[in-house]
């Protein structure tokens, strides 16, 4: 590829439909990274084309996949999604799931792109909500903790890869203790339900919502481990 | 969108409702029927939250804490201590520390904005007059907090001192949102609002969502209507999107002139 591509601004998308897109675009915008980065809030199919890769924000998915429907985004962002690195928190790793466990009535529409089954709102009402302690081993400063922020979340249920997909790395998990009542099955630290950020290939989830806190380390992870060299990498 | 059964909720559901409101009467027909508005049967919140995978939230009164406590009991996600129903307290409202679930409460102004989230509000609404259809409450409300914060974000340290005891917000929260420029909390329209332009203007005002009461079901159409609203929240700034989904909603809910009401009647409960 063309050396003139590495001088060029990154512009990473933030799908602004519904939920939290105000905080990730905080979030990368103070991020100090080796390569210039612009942060474009997508709502039409035109700014989906401009971008480098996405973050889907937590929200509502049952909302934010109806309005990505009546936009004319469903179609483009599963598109963008097969050859573009694509990072879902919360709402946004339900909507990057190839399945779904408590949708809405009638059922609802997913964009896929990782081989995982998901459960809705895994801990119950708001008053379920709770935070955190993390462990980052992947991370910047992997010795300190990362407050994992969980609200309304989902519990990832299993992992499907196919022989063909990329590899699932789990970058971090949650205290079995801290699953709910309902959904644990077993102690073992091995228990997808237990996993809060996942990685696959191109694309990067998490259960929790990393924009509601000031440690912007998933941000620097996404952008450093995802973005950056998808871009560097000429493709075929 | 406030619902007052599972079939309404439904629909709020499908049309993208990021939440609904449980209650019995909607504001509208708490205006026509007068009487003490009361807190909803809490059965009738349970129905609908099985209906629902969205968050439910429910109203209680200004200052009645009991009531809260109940629907903290019954599992609501978020509630709202609300002018629209009858207040409980001419002094107090209910110190929403004690609470695990998360409130919003409306302001029409900074000092009531600050003074409700120094009281644990984790959302604020505007008041609006709801149901009236009529969004010029709403409009005057944000209007006032925005032009408050701007004043309040070019002020001097001394000056934040002065203009925290002039509105009766406490100090350490008005520096912040100076610092922030905006609301330290999320910050939605209420009260009023009856059209997609309507949303669309108040997003274009500040709020970060919106509040739809009375207008979807009092309206010809409430599905088409609901979904119309939703996607004006997301799409305010681009008009063309705006047009296409204005188009052919059928009736909006009646609505009411305020000139009898002017700086509005729900909006006065609130201390």
């Amino acid at each position: 590829m063309a050396p003139s591509n590495i001088d060029t601004t990154v512009i990473i998308g933030i799908l602004a439909l519904q939920g939290a897109f105000a905080e990730h675009q905080t979030a990368i915008q103070q991020l100090a990274l080796p390569r210039k980065v612009d942060v474009l809030l997508v709502r039409t199919a035109d700014e989906l084309a401009r971008c480098k890769a996405l973050i889907i924000p937590g929200g509502e998915s049952t909302t934010i996949a109806l309005l990505a429907r009546l936009s004319g985004l469903l179609d483009p962002l599963r598109e963008f999604i097969k050859v573009k690195p694509v990072w879902g928190t919360c709402a946004g790793a339900i909507l990057l799931a190839k399945s779904v466990h408590g949708a809405k009535r009638g059922g609802q529409e997913l964009l896929g792109g990782m081989s995982i089954t998901i459960a809705r709102n895994g801990w119950g009402s708001q008053v379920e909500s709770f935070e955190a302690d993390l462990e980052v081993t992947g991370m910047k400063d992997p010795g300190r903790p990362f407050t994992g922020v969980f609200i309304r979340a989902p519990v990832v249920l299993t992992l499907e890869p196919a022989p063909e997909d990329p590899p699932i790395q789990v970058i971090s998990r949650l205290s079995p203790s801290l699953l709910p009542c309902s959904l644990t099955s077993s102690n073992s630290t091995n228990e997808p339900r237990t996993f809060v950020a996942l990685r696959q290939g191109l694309h990067f989830l998490t259960t929790f919502h990393p924009e509601l806190t000031r440690d912007n380390r998933f941000h620097e992870y996404f952008v450093r481990e995802c973005v950056i060299p998808s871009i560097s990498t000429p493709r075929p | 969108m406030d619902v007052v059964n599972a079939e309404q909720a439904r629909i709020a559901e499908e049309a993208g409702a990021c939440a609904v409101m449980a209650l019995e009467r909607v504001p509208a027909d708490i205006r026509a029927e007068g009487g003490v508005a009361r807190m909803s049967d809490p059965r009738m919140i349970k129905e609908i939250v099985d209906a629902v995978t969205i968050p439910v939230m429910a109203k209680v009164r200004i200052g009645h804490f009991v009531e809260a406590q109940i629907l903290q009991a019954i599992g609501v996600d978020y509630i709202d201590e609300s002018e629209v129903l009858t207040p409980a307290d001419e002094e107090h409202h209910i110190n929403k520390h004690n609470f695990k679930v998360p409130y919003v409460c409306g302001a029409r102004n900074l000092g009531e904005a600050l003074r409700r989230i120094s009281e644990g509000a984790a959302m604020i609404r505007t008041k609006g007059e709801a149901g009236t259809g009529n969004v010029v409450e709403a409009v005057r409300h944000e209007r006032a907090v925005m032009a408050e914060i701007r004043r309040a974000s070019s002020m001097g340290e001394e000056e934040l001192y002065a203009f925290a005891k002039d509105i009766q917000a406490p100090f350490h929260l008005l520096k912040e949102t100076a610092r922030l420029k905006r609301l330290p909390v999320v910050n939605f329209a209420a009260g009023g609002i009856a059209t997609p332009a309507d949303a669309a203007l108040m997003m274009h005002l500040g709020c970060d969502g919106v509040f739809v009461g009375s207008g979807i079901f009092h309206s010809g159409d409430p599905a088409k209507r609901a979904r119309a609203i939703v996607q004006a929240v997301t799409h305010y700034n681009n008009p063309k999107i705006l047009a296409e989904v204005s188009e052919d909603l059928g009736p909006a809910m009646v609505g009411m002139t305020i000139d009898k009401l002017k700086g509005g009647e729900y909006a006065k409960r609130g201390w």
